[in-house]
């Protein structure tokens, strides 16, 4: 039985007429080509994949010529429209659309067409360029070309909404750097936004609170020469939109506040208009679509790195809130990474918005987040659960320390999205530092072999966040737990570690060793094994040192190794010393003059512990150390400005005093 | 025993009703506000003529207008084209508004038997925004139970096929338009009347007076105590 007819001809029957001869079946199948994309991103995509964009952008510039050549305008008019439109649809939301318009060279024709005479195809080429000003592949607009700055000025001083719309949508996608947003205020840019801001309609309103926080951003110059008394109270008219009816007028008018906020310190400070922002983006995530959606990065933008609006925040029940959104489920993700990341802003600085947190039991909800299909979404559960652990009080009850929590957590160290990695290796830092006797769960669940498995990735940031987990780790751990790491990880890969190409794992590889070896004096033998390889990959990347961090970490380490035995302390003299014969002074000397007083300090401490004269060898060892000019360079730091410096160098003091008077009995 | 209400005469209020002034033009303008957005096109223009009160471009409201009847009258494919030839952004960046769309040609393929048809659309068209977008699958389903019952009067979904089903789609549509149009979705003259009500709400705990109890004819009815 013959399926019902619909005479609908297939995309590449379609492609095909689109090359015909005759002007009918070409805008025909130019039309139903456009009405097939229009919403539909699976059609989008596989028209694209047969060539339709070439196709469709060689119909526009052919009618172009035809405008020229004033050819039978009804026709080419309406050949125009359908084409630009098709094209912007291509370019509408979907990137490889955009880029397929732009390498097919419809771009500088769409421009051309601007200047039309017909009104309907100046809206649909105005559509379709805004379609690709909307993405990150449009071409970058030079605002510092005078012609260019006229041409903009006049999109937005046109009458017709689409292309002043045109006009904002470049402003906010093109104007990045601070010269770049003093040339639009100087244009007088700003003073026409703000015209659109008070009498234009609906989207001209939205269009032109986006394009003033670009403007905005960053640079208080531009905003209080906007702001300031010659231009009226511009800012009230901002202030008046985050009240307006339309959600999104309201989410993008808080935006641009927050944007000035953030920016300037002298403007929008009271506790008034911080109570008012923080009321009305809570209000929007209630909004079912894209504005509830975009509402929480708002919030986070408010309120990231400011206690006194998490503190406001927290009084407005923000907490409450975002739980009883999670709480509802089938959360579109965009929504749900948002909400996740507003709770850890919340909770990044604030035991007392911590202690909120888990009242309410958001803790299961956000370990359910960890299994989330969508990467964002699971990055952002691991970020929020690192802001919760920093709270010191329930890591010392071993409140994380759990199947629930682990379990996954660990499970995402082997997630295929390197960013779901390092933040889920940046929360693991936070919960193995845990003060009761449950971090051997850790092991259980086989999180530790996973740690070490991650210190080898290609990636540098999941090796440098495996290690500071492994370090966070062993942080006064028991002697077995230890000896465990150290085995699993040997004393080959820790040494390559040290000697790591990047400068945040030598830190870390270092840290680790110092967390290692501090406590029990038998696992000061872990420097030792294989030949002293630890220690002297410790000892030459000391020489080589590219920050002060790794001097702080790897003279720690020798600190502790030098709280051993006399063995022990030999060895470290050994090491300080085999660079004296050189011409390069010994790093030493170069550490005791950083400006770095944490580096200063741990120098001193080794030297101290070098020296204790409780041991039989220190008097030849601080003999080597005066001859070496290491005694009178401490001499020097009598006026350190750092406290912990001049307190040890008194220890010193003390020490050589006791063997001057030692010397003379003897 | 006194009351604590004020009492106004029907003679003082008409006096004090009279020193309000209203201007014509803010009148005709609520009017006009009125015929347009609810798509009177005919009587928009004859009363532009009588009353010189302008209006949006009569071509934008008459366009509307054929988009609703065409949802209204189940040819949902054509109302899509008409949106399109009018606004290609209303459909690109609404997906909640083009599924629904897309669902009611899926109910008129059912509803007039085209069941392979219906099942291919559904294949073809629909599948991909399910995939696009999670939250219409459940909906989608609801559609496809659709072809199960063989008494669709009676079944749960039922609903779908009901004209209330087109006529919830048609305003949905409409209101898309209008805000496209950056002409506000709503007419002014509801809200007029919904403040009056409010205000004589709150009149009527402290004063009786002459009150509008039918909006229809907005006629003055004696203060009763």
């Amino acid at each position: 039985m013959p399926s019902a007819t619909v005479n609908k001809p297939r995309p590449s029957e379609l492609l095909s007429r689109l090359t015909s001869a005759e002007p009918e079946v070409k805008v025909r199948a130019l039309r139903e080509v456009k009405n097939q994309i229009i919403g539909n991103r699976t059609k989008k995509l596989s028209f694209l994949k047969l060539g339709a964009v070439p196709a469709v952008a060689g119909i526009l510039a052919d009618s172009i010529d035809d405008v020229t050549e004033n050819n039978n305008c009804n026709n080419t008019n309406n050949f125009l429209v359908q084409s630009a439109a098709a094209l912007g649809s291509f370019a509408c939301g979907f990137d490889a659309g955009v880029q397929a318009v732009l390498d097919a060279g419809a771009f500088p024709n769409l421009l051309r067409l601007l200047a039309n005479p017909n009104e309907k195809v100046v809206d649909a080429v105005a559509r379709a360029l805004r379609m690709i000003y909307q993405s990150k592949l449009a071409p970058k607009y030079d605002f510092l070309q005078q012609k260019n700055m006229e041409f903009l000025i006049s999109l937005l001083n046109s009458e017709k909404e689409t292309v002043s719309g045109l006009g904002a949508s470049i402003i906010t996608r093109s104007c990045e750097t601070n010269l770049e947003q003093k040339a639009l205020f100087d244009a007088g840019i700003l003073r026409k936004l703000n015209s659109l801001l008070e009498g234009g309609s609906l989207s001209q309103r939205d269009a032109s609170l986006e394009s003033l926080a670009t403007v905005f951003r960053n640079n208080p110059e531009v905003i209080s020469k906007f702001a300031g008394p010659e231009i009226g109270r511009p800012l009230s008219s901002i202030i008046d939109l985050a009240k307006d009816r339309y959600p999104r007028t309201r989410l993008l008018a808080c935006m641009c506040l927050i944007v000035i906020r953030n920016a300037s310190p002298h403007f929008l400070q009271d506790i008034g208009i911080k109570t008012k922002l923080i009321h009305i983006l809570l209000e929007l995530l209630d909004d079912p679509g894209q504005v509830g959606d975009e509402a929480p990065f708002a919030f986070s933008s408010l309120i990231a790195q400011k206690e006194d609006l998490q503190k406001l925040a927290l009084e407005a029940n923000a907490i409450d809130k975002f739980h009883h959104h999670i709480k509802k489920g089938s959360l579109h993700p965009r929504r749900y990474e948002g909400i996740l990341l507003a709770l850890a802003d919340m909770c990044s600085k604030l035991e007392s918005c911590r202690s909120k947190f888990l009242s309410l039991q958001v803790l299961n909800l956000v370990a359910d987040a960890l299994t989330d299909y969508n990467a964002g979404v699971r990055a952002a559960a691991c970020i929020c659960l690192k802001s919760v652990t920093r709270s010191i009080k329930n890591l010392s009850a071993g409140y994380f320390m759990n199947e629930t929590i682990v379990i996954p957590l660990v499970q995402l160290f082997l997630d295929p999205s390197t960013s779901v990695q390092v933040a889920a290796l940046g929360a693991t830092s936070n919960i193995v530092v845990d003060f009761t006797t449950r971090k051997s769960i850790f092991v259980q669940c086989g999180g530790m072999k996973q740690l070490v498995q991650l210190a080898k990735s290609m990636e540098s940031s999941v090796r440098s966040n495996a290690l500071w987990a492994l370090k966070n780790f062993v942080f006064q751990a028991d002697n077995r737990l230890k000896e465990g790491v150290f085995s699993e990880l040997t004393a080959s890969l820790l040494s390559s570690l040290i000697r790591d190409p990047e400068p945040s794992v030598q830190e870390q590889a270092l840290a680790l060793v110092r967390n290692l070896v501090d406590g029990c004096i038998n696992l000061i033998e872990f420097v030792f094994a294989e030949d002293g390889l630890i220690l002297g990959a410790i000892g030459r990347q000391l020489q080589c040192a590219s920050k002060a961090e790794i001097g702080i970490q790897g003279m720690y380490a020798l600190c502790n190794v030098a709280s051993g035995n006399e063995f022990h302390r030999e060895a470290v003299m050994q090491l300080l010393f085999t660079q004296m014969g050189d011409k390069n002074q010994s790093f030493v000397v170069k550490f005791l003059q950083s400006n770095d007083s944490q580096l200063r300090t741990a120098t001193v401490w080794t030297i101290v512990n070098l020296t204790c004269p409780s041991s039989p060898g220190a008097p030849c060892r601080l003999e080597k150390l005066r001859n070496a000019g290491i005694v009178s360079q401490i001499k020097n730091m009598v006026n350190d400005p750092c406290v912990d410096v001049k307190v040890t160098i008194f220890f010193i003091f003390r020490i050589c005093f006791l063997f001057a008077s030692l010397f003379w009995l003897t | 025993m006194a009351s604590s209400k004020k009492l106004i005469s029907r003679e003082e209020w008409e006096k004090r009703l009279n020193n309000v002034k209203i201007r014509k033009e803010d009148m005709n303008k609520l009017v006009m506000n009125f015929l347009v957005t609810e798509g009177y096109v005919e009587a928009a223009e004859k009363f532009r003529m009588e009353s010189g009160t302008h209006h949006i471009d009569l071509a934008t409201i008459t366009d509307r207008m054929a988009v609703k009847k065409a949802v209204q009258c189940g040819n949902v494919e054509d109302a899509i084209e008409k949106i399109n030839d009018l606004n290609p952004e209303i459909l690109d960046t609404n997906p909640q508004l083009f599924f629904q769309l897309q669902q009611q040609r899926l109910i008129e393929l059912i509803r007039n038997g085209k069941v392979e048809e219906a099942l291919e659309f559904a294949q073809e068209e629909l599948a991909p925004r399910g995939e696009e977008n999670q939250s219409f699958l459940e909906e989608l389903e609801r559609t496809i139970s659709l072809l199960v019952f063989e008494d669709t009067s009676n079944c749960p979904v039922g609903e779908l096929l009901d004209i209330s089903q087109r006529l919830k789609t048609a305003t949905e549509v409409n209101a898309a338009v209008l805000t496209s149009q950056s002409h506000e979705k709503d007419p002014k003259l509801p809200s007029l009347l919904k403040m009056l009500i409010w205000a004589q709400n709150q009149l009527d705990k402290k004063a009786a007076y002459p009150c509008i109890n039918d909006l229809s004819n907005a006629r003055l009815e004696d203060p009763t105590f």
